[in-house]
């Protein structure tokens, strides 16, 4: 069977989709690829309320958030970074992916974002970068 | 101290003086946030784990704990929704730990996705924990329990643990509840058989979902049926209820939230902590089934995998790819008789006596699709001194049985494996 | 050469063949208008429709003639040389004032018709002063009363132009349309158009977006729908079954066929069943698809539509006119082949996507802005894919001659094959109970789901190639990146601060009396849900509460999320 990091440390993931939009081909194409790659994913369908995805990501634990934004959703994206700090969640990363446009990925990471996958990511580049940052993800959040 | 607890720290190693023993900030008062970071602790497993369940013990017995499960298909999350929404009119705080199976070939999961799609996960008295069973082999029903002593001591007052696992691991998930609940959909005749034994032997109240269907009728009587065969009276006097629900037509849940009220009372809340649990499969069957596995080259030419062996058990899993097929574009019959013989080789050999295979019978239910995942998990159904029997059932990923296979063999207690 | 596979609707001799045809040229002359003799640059004549015998073969092995049955060359005896496919670019962004704007631009250019697709926050069933306001507008136009959409179509005559609204179920736009239809003194009877992507099936399985009530109340809703158009707006198309929703969640071709086709059977088995005649409901069935770069895979896949659905209607569904066997059809170019390395590649193959269409024989098409997979499309990228279509028309002349790929050794059997795989498909769905059934328990979007990831693998691995991304990669060049049009800000918090004064200012007893009769007719299967929500509209009820109030009495529509 796959021992997916060292130190047996299997990522949680949660994938999601905030705002109005919901075309999910794609979020559900890389929650099976983080599936297929060994990790544990939370999926959601699309429309989640900020405040639901603070909730459960509080209560799964998870180790990195997952976006899909394909049409703008992601200009709410800043909004969700900040209700994370304000609930504790400073340690889990947030990833972005699907359409974002050159001018807004800087604003993105500015707000706090880890990283922006654009169209036409392997899938491999999403799951090992989850997988390198995981396991210091944990250690910082064990710290607090 | 409980009589379960006992068993489970005699087992354990004792505890350095330096270790803390006290609990993390916050829990006893539920904060969400500590709650889930000491569930994460019990999923770890290892030292802190067991420090941190010696620590809970004092605070348990007032939750309420359910165990909901049922074939797939049986609309069950459905009712969970519905239950949870009855709990919360009630005024009550509720979690949720939703048990999922690992895949068995990557070892990854999706999880929880059927118990979030409702209002209720949003509710503020609502917590949803996911859990994966990571293969573990026994090990699940620890880190569940775990994790339900957790929402105990923080001070939920219901817990439901819900589960579609395959297997001996359902039967272990149900024994971590006060009162298991079975649900079964109507129809077609298969629903009742689908329920794997040794689930209706622990049920403490047996559900028909969706009775506004046809079937509905007929699926009461076979439950009913199924508990005068049960072994008599070993819960006392609690009385098995068969309840019908449509959760559809707004029928019946009001009376399932009562019925899970009187089984409280009567025996249920609590219950779990007092019986010893069941023991937990030892790892040098585990071993033996993985070393076996490793062995077989018809297993490693056609791409079967073991996911887990323990006494007299043993889960072997495929996906279906196009070598696999026959001229009509299915799963060979032949891969599939030997996927089942496989788990059933498996199986019979676990304990380290040499286990010929004298005789086998396999029907096919289904046809199977290229991509499937198939899983076949062996159980032994009788043994004596020279021969035993097994029962293979073989599901696919959506956990609909695809083959059932039975086999015998005769056991050489001259030589062992 | 091909094999007809209905007897009965194809000529089978060679006396037959030379009737049919001469059938066929009176057909056309009757409809053609005024034709002009054209010429080629060679200054070779070029005649309106080839068949074997042009080129030297069997006549009898022609897919038969356009106009006539199973219409596998076109439906209309004259197609695009009598009448050229609408061009309808789909619009939608910010307020109404600043779509009314664009679209008169767009008339300007040369569209001829209208197309609104409303704000993203609409198709969730929410009015703007609900929702968050960096999302408004952003895609699509903010439309949420009557009043809105009079203002949008400001300058635009109802009676004489078509206009497609994107309006899934409780058919909103529409009921503001008609409301403001009858405030500027439009006759009901005059307005045509279309309602687009109607198909509640095809959101449930496949285009969420869209899906706002739980599937039996949906199912209700269009029913009603299809019977108020009926009665009332007779020029309205108020059944647009999709294929694209499911096209552009990953089903192949074949499958995007087969579930759309089986989709409008069980919706005009629903009609039928609610006593409507199906002469009188299938003249205005129409159906939506996308057209992927794959270009002879998706003209023979429209062919085989017409043939199959020609059969459907009169053996399955006993239509008995012969307006009522006819595949109407929208079709727009497909946004998931679009990439966003080397943007302007795009131009390239939305040029392929629509002549497949064309060479299909589409009655309408939208072809996609360049900058499709980069953002909502930029008005540079819009004009671009209207001058794409004036250009395949009247430069390329697309239009001289019907079906000119009919004849071709490979599009005939490749029509053959794709008829056989759609309704091996067709098949399955109907063992399965049929789509409504089939979707309620997740076959079709199974099947959906595995067709795109065995796509994805074959992108993957390189096996299919995708240039710029998998194939010929390049240091992009930023600079032919357009800059993102986002809306005014201002003007928008100015729109929600006004549909907030509306609001207050309404009579509040007008409102409630209208949402209560709407509440009513959802427990009465004698009313008629539609034209609640059109009295509603006409009240100054708002779109939120409309959504809501069916989503309290119905149920909220809740999609399955399979992985």
């Amino acid at each position: 069977m796959n021992v997916p990091t060292a130190n047996n440390v299997i990522p949680k993931v949660l994938v999601t989709k905030i705002g109005f939009d919901g075309h999910d081909r794609g979020s559900r194409i890389v929650a099976a690829a983080l599936r297929d790659a060994g990790m544990e994913v939370i999926y959601t369908p699309p429309w989640q309320e900020i405040a639901t995805v603070v909730k459960l990501a509080t209560e799964e634990d998870v180790d990195v958030i997952g976006i899909s934004s394909l049409a703008t959703d992601h200009l709410i994206v800043p909004k969700l970074m900040v209700a994370l700090r304000e609930a504790g969640l400073g340690d889990t990363a947030v990833i972005v992916g699907g359409i974002v446009p050159d001018d807004d990925e800087q604003m993105l990471l500015d707000a706090g974002v880890a990283r922006v996958f654009h169209p036409g990511s392997p899938l491999s580049a999403i799951t090992d970068y989850v997988r390198e940052i995981t396991p210091d993800l944990r250690a910082r959040r064990a710290a607090t | 101290m409980t009589a379960r607890a006992a068993q489970e720290s005699a087992a354990a190693e004792p505890l350095d003086a330096g270790q803390p023993s006290s609990l993390p900030a916050g829990l006893l008062a539920g904060e969400r946030r500590a709650v889930a970071r000491a569930i994460s602790r019990i999923e770890q497993g290892g030292r802190e784990a067991r420090a941190l369940r010696a620590a809970l013990q004092p605070h348990l017995g007032r939750a309420h704990v359910l165990g909901i499960t049922g074939a797939p298909g049986a609309g069950k999350s459905t009712l969970v929704h519905a239950l949870l929404g009855e709990l919360l009119a009630r005024g009550q705080r509720v979690g949720v730990v939703a048990v999922d199976p690992s895949s068995p070939l990557t070892g990854g999961a999706v999880l929880g996705d059927r118990v979030r799609m409702g209002e209720h996960g949003a509710h503020a008295d609502v917590f949803i924990r996911s859990v994966a069973s990571r293969g573990h082999l026994g090990g699940l029903s620890a880190s569940t329990s775990g994790i339900v002593d957790i929402m105990d001591a923080a001070g939920f007052d219901t817990v439901i643990v819900e589960t579609v696992g395959a297997g001996q691991s359902e039967v272990e998930i149900m024994r971590v509840a006060d009162t298991r609940i079975v649900t079964c959909p109507p129809g077609l005749g298969d629903g009742v058989q689908a329920i794997k034994a040794g689930i209706l032997e622990i049920a403490d109240l047996l559900v028909v979902t969706k009775c506004d269907l046809p079937g509905a009728e007929a699926a009461e009587r076979d439950l009913r049926d199924m508990l005068h065969l049960r072994a008599a009276g070993t819960e006392g006097e609690w009385q098995v209820p068969v309840l019908k629900v449509s959760v559809s037509e707004g029928q019946g849940v009001a009376e399932l939230a009562q019925g899970l009220q009187a089984h409280a009372e009567r025996a249920g809340r609590g219950r779990r902590l007092r019986a010893p649990q069941a023991p937990i499969a030892s790892d040098e069957f585990g071993q033996r089934v993985a070393r076996l596995a490793a062995a077989d080259p018809l297993a490693r030419l056609l791409g079967l995998s073991c996911s887990s062996g323990s006494e007299g058990m043993a889960t072997v899993s495929l996906r279906v790819g196009g070598q696999h097929l026959n001229f009509n574009g299915s799963c060979h019959g032949g891969v599939i008789f030997a996927l089942a013989d496989t788990a059933f080789g498996l199986a019979s050999n676990s304990r380290g006596v040499l286990a010929a295979g004298i005789d086998a019978h396999i029907t096919y239910q289904h046809a199977v699709r290229v991509g499937e995942v198939l899983t076949a998990s062996a159980n032994e159904v009788s043994r004596s001194r020279r021969l035993a029997t097994y029962r293979v059932d073989v599901t696919n990923d959506s956990g609909r049985s695809v083959s059932s296979f039975t086999g015998t063999v005769f056991l050489d207690a001259a030589a062992s494996t | 050469m091909n094999k007809p596979t209905d007897a009965s609707l194809l000529v089978p001799d060679a006396d037959a063949a030379e009737r049919a045809l001469a059938q066929w040229q009176k057909e056309y002359r009757q409809q053609i208008g005024t034709d002009c003799a054209v010429f080629n640059r060679s200054g070779l004549p070029i005649k309106p429709l080839y068949t074997a015998r042009d080129s030297g073969q069997d006549p009898t092995d022609d897919a038969g003639l356009p106009g006539q049955a199973p219409y596998t060359r076109g439906i209309y005896a004259t197609m695009h040389r009598g009448r050229t496919w609408t061009q309808r670019q789909l619009t939608g962004l910010g307020t109404p004032a600043e779509y009314n704007a664009r679209l008169l631009g767009v008339l300007a250019q040369g569209a001829t018709a209208v197309s609104l697709i409303p704000c993203n926050s609409v198709f969730r069933g929410f009015d703007a002063d609900e929702s968050h306001i960096e999302l408004l507008g952003t895609c699509g136009t903010v439309v949420n009363t009557a009043e809105h959409m009079d203002r949008a179509l400001k300058g635009v005559d109802l009676a004489t132009t078509s206009c497609a609204l994107n309006d899934p179920s409780p058919f909103t736009l529409l009921a503001f349309m008609l409301a403001a239809a009858r405030r500027r003194g439009t006759d009901w009877r005059q307005v045509s158009g279309t309602s687009n992507q109607s198909d509640y099936i095809s959101h449930y399985a496949a285009n969420h977006m869209f899906f706002r009530i739980a599937l039996p109340g949906a199912r209700r809703i269009l029913g009603d729908h299809i019977a108020f158009c009926n009665e009332f707006v007779p020029k309205w198309n108020p059944m647009s079954v999709v294929g694209q929703h499911m096209q552009q969640a990953g089903a192949n071709p074949a499958e995007a066929v087969a579930f759309a086709l089986s989709t409008a059977i069980q919706n005009a088995q629903d009609c039928i069943a609610r006593g409507i005649d199906p002469d009188q409901f299938l003249p205005r069935f129409t159906f939506f698809f996308d057209i992927s770069v794959s270009f002879f895979e998706e003209v023979a896949k429209f062919r085989a539509a017409r043939r199959i659905w020609a059969r459907v209607t009169r053996e399955i569904l006993g239509a008995k006119d012969a307006r009522s066997w006819r595949f109407k059809f929208h079709a727009q170019t497909s946004g998931v082949d679009l990439t966003r390395q080397q943007p302007l590649n795009n131009i390239a193959r939305v040029t392929v996507q629509a002549m497949a269409g064309i060479f299909g024989g589409l009655q309408s098409l939208h072809t996609d802005a360049y900058d499709e997979a980069l953002s909502c499309p930029s008005e540079f990228g819009a004009r671009i894919a209207v001058a794409t279509q004036n250009i395949l028309r009247e430069e390329a002349h697309l239009t001289d001659v019907i079906d000119p790929l009919g004849g071709s050794h490979y599009v005939e059997a490749l029509t053959d094959q794709m008829q056989t795989e759609i309704e091996r498909l067709m098949a399955i769905i109907e063992r399965a109970g049929g789509m409504y059934r089939a979707v309620e328990s997740g076959l079709v979007q199974r099947m959906i789901g595995e067709s795109a990831r065995k796509f994805q693998a074959q992108v993957d691995a390189g096996e299919q190639t995708v240039v710029g991304v998998n194939a010929y990669p390049l240091d992009e060049d930023r600079s032919a990146r357009p800059v993102n049009a986002r809306p005014d800000r201002a003007a928008m918090q100015a729109h929600v601060d006004s549909l907030r004064a509306f609001k207050a200012g309404r009579s509040a007893a007008d409102v409630q009396r209208a949402l209560d009769q709407l509440a009513r007719a959802c427990g009465d299967a004698r009313d008629n849900i539609f034209g609640r929500v059109v009295e509603a509209a006409e009240a100054g009820v708002t779109h939120g509460e409309i959504c809501a109030t069916l989503r309290r009495e119905l149920g909220f529509g809740h999609v399955q999320a399979l992985v």
